[in-house]
């Protein structure tokens, strides 16, 4: 009888495998990379809202509801970002609350 | 995001009426106007919207089957109404013609308020949608609070 490791015998490893490979090897890296990805994101998102607001405010922009709606995509992003960190310092301080 | 893609679509929708409503204001300006840079009375103008397919890069709208069958709307083309002019006698008008008749543009007032009101109502109703799409964002954004 072969004895195979948890993850083959249930079958996760086989389903997490493709996206997971990566991320096992290097969690920390995977998460790191992703976290500035979507900083970049969100930083990209708030530049275009300020141009918006600019160019409004200069009149060479007279489309009122898209300097809006940059803002809105702007703030909707941000908040997704600063849940993610929530999420990510909630599972962080876990891991630290565990008993040696 | 796809939520953006759904604010994009309102966004092209909120700018194609505020063309309308340029128009519609430009037509209640001149519904007394005799004469115009082109020659004669002022002629009733009207946009033509037209249905515009998302413009993502091409394989982003193939893969996204959610994405596929959106379309923008955008305004096409400005037209002018061919009604023939009001004629109204008038001799001693410096636009009047040999008959002694002053051609007046076609446009109906009660038909520009009216078309003004469907324009206003549409603006909101996509604002409406926009609002109804950044509050599902942030419903979606509640799944990870307590």
């Amino acid at each position: 009888m072969e004895i195979k490791g948890i993850e083959s015998g249930l079958g996760i490893g086989k389903v997490f495998s493709d996206g997971g490979a990566g991320k096992i090897a290097a969690p920390a890296e995977g998460a790191g990379k992703f976290f500035n990805e979507l900083v970049s994101k969100v930083n990209d998102l708030q530049v275009q809202s300020d141009k918006a607001i600019q160019g409004l405010a200069s009149g060479e922009n007279k489309n009122l509801h898209e300097v809006m709606i940059s803002m809105e995509k702007a703030s909707i992003s941000f908040q997704f970002m600063s849940t993610v960190r929530d999420k990510a310092l909630a599972a962080y301080q876990e891991v630290m609350r565990m008993q040696v | 995001m796809d939520f953006f893609n759904s604010m994009n679509v309102s966004a092209s929708a909120l700018s194609a009426e505020r063309t309308r409503m340029n128009l519609i204001s430009s037509n209640l300006a001149n519904a007394n106007t005799t004469r115009t840079p082109e020659g004669g009375a002022y002629k009733r103008k009207d946009a033509v919207f037209a249905a515009t397919p998302m413009r993502d890069s091409f394989d982003k709208v193939l893969n996204n089957a959610a994405n596929r069958d959106i379309r923008q709307v955008k305004v096409m083309q400005v037209i002018e109404d061919q009604n023939p002019p009001r004629l109204q006698y008038d001799p001693s008008h410096p636009d009047a013609n040999a008959q002694g008749y002053v051609a007046l543009p076609n446009v109906n007032v009660v038909e520009e308020m009216a078309d003004m009101i469907n324009t206003t109502r549409s603006y909101e109703a996509n604002v409406t949608a926009i609002q109804a799409a950044k509050g599902m964002a942030m419903k979606a954004l509640e799944i990870s609070s307590k």
